[in-house]
């Protein structure tokens, strides 16, 4: 199984920078996430992985080897696409049979190959239908299953939920991360959909103007965020700017408890899901949505509007005062005041 | 009003007409053929038409001609237009350029063309005046008129590009990139990207462009009749011939005809077919 390392890859499109100085690393076996927003480079950079495109600057290495000039056709990769692609004129099995064939893999090796992942993604019923007489979800496992009958030691995934309903997402996306688990390939996978990231994978790289602005585990990329555009684009945050005397932040709805000595002028942020209700804390709610298992609320002072997400269970009123806090663990200091703009 | 019958009033109109004038023509040419419609005596109802054709070796020569030439300029244009509709598959600087240089002896007239390809190959032509100003050769070199229908072939490949190209452009043009990076991303070099992927999904525009020629070139009488071999003849020029000035004989011409549209439909269909096979084997080789 390769690790894949990516160095100082450049990207530019004339006098546009896609990609700039991204470099990254990965292990075998793992599950990695290119989490940014749309035109972040993150297809791009799967791109240069797949070989489709040739970075102006850097180098990629599967393994050890250098195959920033290998063509497509011989990287030891297998990608799924977006829109699937798959092949309209083979049916199911011989869309799956592609790859084996092409790489002059045995018959009966080929066949063996099929008919497992076949079943395995419960297909076997379809194996003679064209693409065009599947649903959307049994589409992206056609092209799962096409990716993994070449065994390649690297699975690129280019956002391949993105056309499924909610339902089927969660479903087919559960049924990729147990195949990557079980058959031990490296997968890295594209998507703009935070959530996906963060429940998928070991680890997140999150970009941003062509940049990696942060990686890690998810928990620590949700939980850490080190710049406000990752503390904002990873799930919802509550932002509060201004000087930490004490051990406390004064923001408009009281003193906010920072594990941090005294600094002149910092950004600290926490999330919605950590306030508690009662604290030295405390608002006028504006709007509160019930979501089931949670409470989503908006508290409103001094012009300045946050967000509590409590207890489904709980019943608050708009225009109601409703003291709450935040444990101190909880309030992060973000390391720069970044917005996370594109480069060019 | 039943809903057949409303559909077939509402279609009459434009459909009944073309089908009225088809028919027509072609029961014509039938009647004709077999003694009927007779310019030059009475009707008669005969077979004698078709078995003088038969037993008469120019008329075997010019079908065996007209299917030689048909046959070759298909198989030529469709092969030179898919390199190119591939290559010009995505826009690049000059490739506008490109595709309308392609395009252009679409409006060019045979007549003109095979005018221009004289003047271009005759004995005291542009080539050989050029080749023996460089020293190539001492004296001209017969071109014009060959044996071998090359100069006609040449013409017809110029000229039915231009269809080959839109109709295989289209096809090309669909095919979304991500499923030529797909086949590529597992292991499919460029020669097989064509044959397993390119091929089988413009499988019909390409049975189209070859029909579309083979009919065009079978039924050819300007290149054949300015750039043909002398000793020659296609069906259209015999037809002219049986036709014209010659024999006056409207009955033997009409035989030429249903046999021109009989090889025209013959080869459609063996051409279909053949691409089908070959597009299969291909993919499986």
């Amino acid at each position: 199984m390769p690790d894949l390392d990516i160095r100082n890859v450049e990207m530019r499109f004339g006098g546009f920078c896609a990609l700039s100085d991204v470099s990254l690393s990965v292990s075998s076996g793992k599950f990695i996430t290119l989490l940014g927003p749309s035109g972040c480079g993150k297809t791009t950079l799967l791109n240069i992985i797949a070989g489709f495109l040739h970075p102006t600057q850097g180098s990629v290495l599967i393994n050890g080897k250098g195959v920033t000039s290998l063509r497509p056709e011989n990287r030891d990769t297998a990608m799924c696409f977006q829109s699937y692609a798959l092949f309209p004129h083979l049916n199911v099995h011989d869309n799956v049979a592609f790859g084996p064939r092409q790489k002059r893999v045995a018959r009966a090796e080929t066949q063996s190959r099929v008919s497992t992942l076949l079943s395995q993604m419960g297909l076997d019923l379809h194996s003679t239908k064209l693409p065009n007489a599947l649903s959307g979800g049994q589409q992206q496992r056609v092209a799962l299953a096409r990716a993994l009958a070449v065994e390649p030691g690297l699975v690129l995934f280019d956002e391949p939920l993105s056309n499924l309903d909610a339902k089927l997402r969660d479903q087919v996306r559960s049924e990729i991360r147990s195949l990557q688990r079980e058959l031990g390939f490296t997968a890295v996978y594209v998507t703009h959909d935070q959530a996906e990231a963060l429940a998928m994978s070991d680890e997140v790289f999150l970009l941003n103007g062509g940049r990696i602005v942060q990686s890690g585990k998810p928990r620590d990329i949700y939980f850490k965020p080190k710049t406000r555009f990752v503390a904002d684009f990873i799930g919802a945050a509550n932002l509060h700017s201004g000087p930490i005397n004490s051990g406390a932040m004064t923001t408009p709805f009281g003193p906010l408890s920072v594990d941090s000595p005294n600094l002149s002028m910092s950004t600290v942020c926490w999330r919605p899901e950590s306030a508690a209700l009662g604290g030295p804390l405390s608002g006028v709610v504006s709007s509160a949505a019930f979501q089931g298992s949670y409470l989503d609320v908006f508290l409103t002072k001094d012009g300045e509007t946050i967000r509590l997400q409590i207890s489904g269970d709980q019943h608050l009123e708009v225009g109601q005062t409703v003291s709450f806090g935040v444990p101190r663990d909880r309030v992060v200091i973000i390391e720069d005041t970044d917005t996370g703009q594109a480069n060019a | 009003m039943p809903n057949g019958l409303r559909i077939i009033l509402l279609l009459t109109p434009g459909l009944g007409l073309v089908m009225t004038l088809m028919i027509w023509v072609l029961y014509r040419a039938f009647a004709q053929s077999f003694g009927l419609y007779n310019f030059n005596g009475d009707d008669l109802l005969t077979l004698s038409h078709w078995q003088g054709m038969f037993q008469n070796r120019r008329y075997w020569n010019a079908l065996e001609w007209s299917g030689y030439i048909a046959v070759v300029s298909a198989t030529l244009a469709v092969a030179v237009a898919y390199p190119l509709v591939i290559w010009l598959r995505r826009p690049f600087k000059g490739s506008f350029l490109l595709s309308a240089l392609i395009k252009a002896p679409y409006f060019v007239p045979g007549l003109v063309a095979a005018f221009l390809l004289i003047n271009v190959i005759s004995y005291h032509g542009f080539v050989n005046e050029f080749l023996i100003w460089i020293g190539v050769w001492d004296q001209p070199v017969r071109m014009q008129n060959d044996k071998n229908g090359y100069a006609i072939i040449g013409l017809q490949v110029w000229k039915q590009l231009p269809l080959a190209f839109l109709l295989l452009s289209g096809a090309v043009a669909a095919i979304p990139d991500n499923v030529l990076h797909a086949a590529q991303d597992l292991g499919a070099g460029t020669w097989d990207r064509f044959r397993k992927v390119v091929l089988p999904m413009t499988v019909t525009a390409m049975q189209a462009s070859l029909i579309l020629i083979f009919i065009g070139a079978a039924g050819d009488f300007t290149f054949q009749a300015v750039a043909g071999p002398t000793r020659e003849n296609s069906l259209a020029t015999l037809m002219v011939t049986y036709q014209g000035a010659s024999y006056s004989d409207w009955n033997g011409a009409a035989v030429i005809g249903v046999t021109l549209m009989v090889l025209s439909l013959l080869g459609s269909i063996v051409f279909a077919a053949l691409v089908q096979i070959v597009a299969k084997l291909m993919e499986r080789v």
